[in-house]
């Protein structure tokens, strides 16, 4: 990290305020769109109040500043090895995650909405998975399909009649908000193996080096007490006479988000395992170390349901665990998140969560969701056809920005081969508009240009508690124009600032 | 608790690790003298540096300056092929490939500062031009590789704890000088000149491979001859490079991890380690020659037993602490 130049940068935001503004100055290139909600700048070109001070300090800093400071937190990352590893190309490689060096901002009123709203989101999931492996409640009564849930790949016969201890079969969710003029909605929820976290943990170390006064002065809300947080969630979810010894299982180090499995292991103080170290023997499960056996009471599985347990699910799995599922049966180990829980996070499905929270709670839906055709049905089917230039198509399963087609960018023949596709499977694919996500500053190609942005908080559900990090993965669509986030589709990644209330926007 | 595989990962981190940085002083060795040695000599030498590592001597063709052209012009090759060369495992870039895989998979238990150095050392050496390097002066590419693996360790040294994840990468480490060291002067010993004036020279030159020489001129003497060499390399208990100091610290550290110390019964590996300093520290093959820094005519007949049984100690300790069946790591 350039010391000086974050320190110079620093010590200028100390100088009295300058007015700044979108499309003048350091702003210069910085369009804004009447369509599209910018993170940073009001419709006049102003800051926004929870931006002005970062938008003043970003207005004095030369291009070469700024360059160097993102030039500094890039090398950062490559040396202490914060990799992601991109599959599907013919040399697997591992690539830092770009971090842009300008935070997201969002005051406190903006965030008590997004933090609610998530509450409400994790607590209906959970009662709706308890219902649909037991009693079946929300089935019989239509609030969603029976034969979407009953015939979801996610969906585990095994689980049926389970007790999962205190319910909690999603015990780390991420959840992937958007925002539009419209307000905050929910894209996504992540309820299987959620990752993004330690980039969330990596990125805010990075700016705290990087802007430390304007930092302090900001009066940031402080996400480093995750790794804690989630290993409480953990140990709370059964009954110990001690610590309990809990372990973060990967499918090992050529897995993309190995990177974070062995963080998160580290900061946790849990032992981080592959299927290989691990051992079932009476229904008991155990770990290899150099001194014998010794038991596991929680299992972090960073692995899907399909490869945990070769003897209850895929039989070809080498990722796993040998009777993996009977300990967990048999209440001797706890595994989260719990198996079975991707059938909530089915993209069909998602189009039913605003009735599963009227449902399971009796409350209006905090969050909205994106509105959302399901081409298992005629009408859903047609209106996608028709309308594919304008609409995002995803496979309800998919994930990673892997087997989707965003159809403005798609060339005629590409949405031809879609479109076959879903004619043959079309209970396989959903479809939605494509969102005008709002905008963020970001420094790219040597000067401040406004960036698509998406957000991923991350929510914990313990025995009878629910802890959000305030803060989350700010994913960005670096190139200009493109609205596709994810890391291993070229996007990359800031840091969001959350306000504390009593401070924010101070001048 | 430590993982038994995180265990095997340490214990080979530390095998690669003291692998590179022992290629690294061999090569030190040979590049440094590139400038003023005649060809035959070189020649010679590059035979003995492959020979101990393993690998086929180059061949050299017979005549004096055919063989001199053919020895500077593939100097180059000869040092990038155990440098540079991915393909070949005991390369200084392989060697630090798989010692950053290793602490890929150990980054829970591995202090940040030692990841880090760890891998600005792998993507220095990763992207180094090896040409413009060699242009800048042969050894000091090495010697840079050399000075960065001692940064890896000093920083091990002074940020990791003293537990079994130290005692793993210890091990493996001396584990590692062990075997290369006996294979060095086992080889030193068969190639060396058997009488004549170069004699002193090229004993001379094992010591300063070894980091040896200053300790040797100050406690031994002068005069550098092959037995006291030896039995100095050997036997020396406070040269770090000394078999005996790499049996005694095998010795300690596996007693620590030893689940029963010091008591009876030993574990299998701790009870060869301790076999090991025996063999090393009292002469138990019987060649007085070497074992007691006599001048003699036999050569190194004990070096093939250390070697097969440091292999023997390897393979004990993975099997008492990685790779033992289910039933006996059971909980009693």
């Amino acid at each position: 990290m350039p010391d000086s130049i974050a320190t110079s940068l620093d010590e200028r935001f100390g100088e009295q305020p300058r007015t700044c503004k979108a499309g003048s100055g350091a702003f210069a290139h910085y369009e804004l769109d009447p369509g599209i909600y910018d993170e940073m700048f009001q419709r006049d070109g102003t800051p926004r109040e929870a931006c002005h001070r970062l938008a003043d300090t970003l207005a004095r800093a030369s291009p070469d500043d700024l360059a160097t400071l993102q030039e500094g937190v890039a090398r950062r990352f490559l040396h202490e090895g914060i990799t992601f590893t991109v599959l599907g190309r013919a040399e697997m490689s591992e690539h830092i995650i770009p971090i842009d060096c300008v935070p997201r901002v969002l005051s406190a009123e903006e965030w008590d909405h997004v933090d609610r709203g998530l509450r409400q989101r994790i607590t209906a999931l959970n009662l709706f998975l308890e219902d649909i492996y037991h009693e079946g409640r929300s089935l019989r009564d239509g609030v969603v399909p029976a034969d979407l849930v009953l015939g979801c790949r996610q969906y585990r016969v095994q689980m049926r009649g389970l007790k999962v201890p205190h319910g909690a079969y999603v015990s780390v969710c991420g959840t992937d908000v958007v925002r539009t003029r419209d307000g905050f909605a929910v894209l996504e929820d992540n309820l299987r193996v959620p990752s993004g976290v330690s980039y969330m943990l990596a990125c805010r170390a990075a700016m705290k080096q990087a802007y430390p006064r304007i930092y302090r002065a900001h009066g940031v809300r402080e996400v480093a007490q995750y790794p804690r947080d989630l290993y409480s969630t953990l140990a709370s979810l059964g009954s110990w006479r001690g610590a309990p010894r809990v372990a973060v299982l990967t499918p090992g180090r050529y897995n993309s988000a190995y990177y974070e499995h062995a963080f998160l292991a580290g900061e946790m103080g849990a032992v981080l395992v592959e299927g290989k170290d691990l051992v079932v023997h009476d229904s008991v499960l155990y770990v290899r170390t150099v001194a014998g056996l010794k038991r596991v009471d929680v299992v972090y599985r960073r692995i899907d349901d399909d490869f945990l347990d070769p003897v209850t699910f895929r039989e070809d799995s080498v990722l796993g665990v040998p009777g993996l599922f009977e300990a967990y049966r048999a209440g001797n180990v706890v595994i989260a998140n719990a198996p079975g829980t991707g059938v909530a996070d089915d993209k069909a499905i998602y189009a039913f969560v605003p009735a599963i929270i009227r449902y399971f709670l009796d409350e209006e839906p905090i969050l909205a969701n994106v509105e959302t055709h399901l081409c298992r049905e005629p009408d859903g089917l047609a209106y996608t056809i028709e309308n594919i230039e304008e609409l995002v198509v995803k496979e309800v399963g998919g994930s990673g920005g892997y087997g989707m087609l965003v159809g403005s960018h798609a060339s005629a023949s590409e949405r031809e081969e879609f479109i076959a596709r879903l004619r043959a499977d079309p209970a396989n694919y959903i479809s939605q508009p494509v969102l005008a996500l709002s905008r963020a500053g970001c420094f790219v190609d040597g000067r401040l240009e406004p960036r698509h942005v998406d957000l991923r908080p991350f929510v914990l559900r313990g025995r009878d508690e629910i802890r959000i990090a305030p803060g989350g993965l700010c994913r960005v669509a670096l190139r200009r124009g493109g609205l596709v986030v994810n890391s291993s589709q070229g996007g990359g990644c800031k840091d969001l600032w959350i306000l504390r209330g009593d401070r924010e926007g101070a001048r | 608790m430590m993982l038994a595989r995180a265990a095997a990962d340490f214990y080979w981190m530390g095998r690669y690790l003291e692998r590179a940085e022992q290629m690294g002083r061999l090569l030190d060795h040979q590049l440094t003298r590139l400038v003023d040695t005649p060809a035959r000599e070189l020649a010679h030498s590059w035979r003995v540096l492959y020979d101990v590592v393993g690998l086929a001597t180059p061949s050299v063709p017979h005549d004096a300056d055919e063989a001199e052209a053919f020895l500077i012009a593939d100097a180059y090759t000869l040092a990038g092929t155990l440098v540079e060369d991915e393909t070949q495992p005991i390369s200084i870039v392989s060697c630090w490939g798989q010692a950053r895989d290793n602490a890929k998979q150990l980054r829970p238990w591995l202090p940040v500062q030692v990841w880090t150095s760890l891998n600005q050392g792998f993507l220095w050496i990763h992207e180094t031009d090896l040409p413009a390097a060699w242009a800048a002066g042969p050894p000091s590419l090495v010697r840079e590789a050399i000075r960065r693996l001692r940064l890896i360790g000093g920083v091990a040294r002074s940020t990791m704890a003293r537990d079994d994840a130290w005692r793993f990468m210890e091990l493996g480490r001396h584990v590692e000088r062990l075997q290369h060291q006996t294979a060095l002067l086992e080889s030193w010993d068969r190639f060396g000149p058997l009488s004549g004036s170069s004699t002193s020279v090229w004993w001379a030159d094992l010591l300063r491979i070894c980091s040896a020489h200053e300790l040797y001129c100050r406690v031994r003497s002068m005069v550098v001859r092959r037995g006291s060499v030896l039995a100095f390399l050997i036997r020396n208990p406070e040269l770090p490079r000394s078999l005996r100091f790499a049996v005694r610290r095998i010795g300690e550290l596996l007693a620590d991890i030893d689940p029963g110390g010091a008591r009876h019964p030993l574990a299998p590996p701790h009870a060869m380690a301790l076999h090991l300093a025996a063999a090393v520290e009292m002469n138990p093959h019987g060649d007085a020659g070497i074992w007691h820094g006599e001048e003699e005519s036999g050569r190194g007949h004990s070096f093939a037993d250390l070697l097969g049984d440091s292999l023997t100690l390897h393979n004990l300790t993975m099997a008492a602490y990685v790779d033992y069946p289910v039933e006996t790591g059971l909980p009693s």
